[in-house]
């Protein structure tokens, strides 16, 4: 409770200082105000009474400031009461404890920034060079663009954290030149994220149209969505990566069912996901792969008939 | 209290204001400090009169100078403290300033001196 007390004493302290002092430029007011409330969390820390009381009055406080620091005081400018105020509410809210730890904590988030832009900045350039190509928030290390450009974001994290690092001070002209080029970045990648296709159907529906894949309509049922397809041998065996076609020769796709179950589709060596084969490997959002379905198998004659076409199958078999 | 002095009696504090950059200088060359442990120091050394706001201030002027480096040092218990030190241009402010002040100090001693020894024949 009384560093409760002591936080709003500091808080409001501050804010009558920074009132006071609030005809000064805003960078000359930045550079001399930056540590204000954690040296009066030191002076109120140190010893008991209010720091009015051990500091005396906060104009008189920030005239002192303002002598010591070298500014001249602008004088003759009175402020409106009600600027006045706002300007207190202001300084009030930035000075706040939820605010302070908030700005406290945005510089942590740095590093973060420094890897996601230069991923951000490959993904960018991948989508620049090839328009054309699907994608994906992970490249398939198994295709040579993928491989390329998962070594391109490599090398960009690396020259990025190293960028950030050296953190040197740059020139006025120079920091603007910095901050616009990180919003540039960041305001690109938004259209270039929206339109990364996170489920390969996304890009056989963008793609069906200019015919870049040979992938037909998704197959459905009348009874329901079909959702996987379990092939199993004449002997009951289940079998996986059965690569189903139609009569056209297109392979066969079922509808999405992202989010629940999600469907981990194998790359090819091209770099595309291969989209028929059955069984899908799909697994439910909590990470549990889909079990596959008790089937009744049915149970074949006994005298195996050969499996071609027969036009007359009770003559053949009687042979 | 500066009102209630006599207009021709030093008023201390203003006294103070002119070296208050050279003591602030001579404190962070023993050693790095943080504000309010410069005031603390300022004040054990006898300068009972400086203020906290004074030095404050001086020391983001000689900051926003380029005389001092400086860096956060995170507590524990309490808020971060932001650290001071002399660099080499505050180095040689200090150097500069030291001997602008022994030369005056020098003189006014001398000044004095020959008063008191005047006054005492």
């Amino acid at each position: 409770m009384a560093s409760n007390d002591q936080a709003d004493d500091v808080a409001t302290y501050a804010a009558s200082v920074r009132a006071a002092l609030s005809d000064l430029p805003p960078d000359q007011a930045d550079v001399l105000l930056e540590d204000l409330e954690d040296h009066l969390r030191e002076v109120a820390t140190d010893a008991g009474g209010s720091l009015a009381e051990r500091l005396g009055p906060a104009n008189q406080y920030a005239q002192e400031l303002r002598t010591a620091y070298g500014v001249a005081h602008a004088g003759a400018t009175r402020q409106h009461p009600l600027l006045r105020d706002v300007t207190v509410a202001i300084s009030r809210l930035t000075t706040s404890s939820w605010y302070r730890q908030v700005r406290a904590f945005l510089p942590e988030l740095r590093p973060a920034w420094w890897v996601l832009r230069a991923y951000l900045l490959v993904l960018i350039l991948t989508r620049a060079f090839s328009p054309s190509t699907n994608l994906h928030p992970i490249p398939n290390p198994f295709s040579s663009r993928g491989l390329l450009e998962i070594v391109a974001a490599a090398i960009a994290i690396v020259l990025s954290i190293r960028l950030g690092r050296a953190n040197r001070p740059l020139a006025k002209s120079g920091r603007l030149l910095a901050i616009g080029a990180n919003v540039t970045i960041a305001l690109i990648a938004v259209p270039v994220l929206a339109g990364m296709g996170t489920f390969p159907s996304f890009a056989m529906e963008e793609s069906g149209g200019s015919g870049q894949q040979e992938v037909g309509q998704p197959l459905t049922m009348a009874n329901g969505a079909l959702t996987n397809i379990y092939p199993y041998s004449r002997d009951g065996t289940p079998l996986t990566d059965v690569l189903l076609y139609d009569q056209d020769g297109r392979p066969i796709t079922l509808a999405q069912t992202a989010p629940d179950p999600m469907t981990d589709y194998p790359f090819a060596a091209d770099g595309k996901p291969i989209t028929n084969a059955y069984p899908l490997h799909q697994r439910h959002l909590s990470g549990d792969p889909v079990a596959a379905p008790r089937v009744a198998l049915p149970p074949w004659p006994a005298q195996s008939p050969i499996v071609t076409p027969m036009p007359s199958p009770s003559p053949s078999a009687s042979r | 209290m500066a009102s209630y002095m006599n207009q021709a009696e030093v008023d201390p504090t203003q006294l103070l204001k002119g070296v208050l950059d050279l003591a602030v200088l001579a404190v962070l060359a023993q050693s790095d400090s943080y504000g309010y442990d410069v005031v603390r120091r300022l004040r054990e050394n006898g300068l009972d009169h400086v203020g906290d706001a004074s030095v404050y201030g001086t020391l983001r002027r000689l900051y926003q100078a380029g005389a001092l480096n400086s860096y956060v040092v995170p507590s524990d218990e309490g808020p971060h403290r932001k650290y001071y030190g002399l660099n080499n241009r505050g180095r040689k402010a200090l150097d500069q300033s030291a001997q602008t002040w022994v030369s005056l100090s020098k003189a006014l001693n001398h000044l004095l001196n020959g008063r008191s020894n005047g006054h005492g024949k």
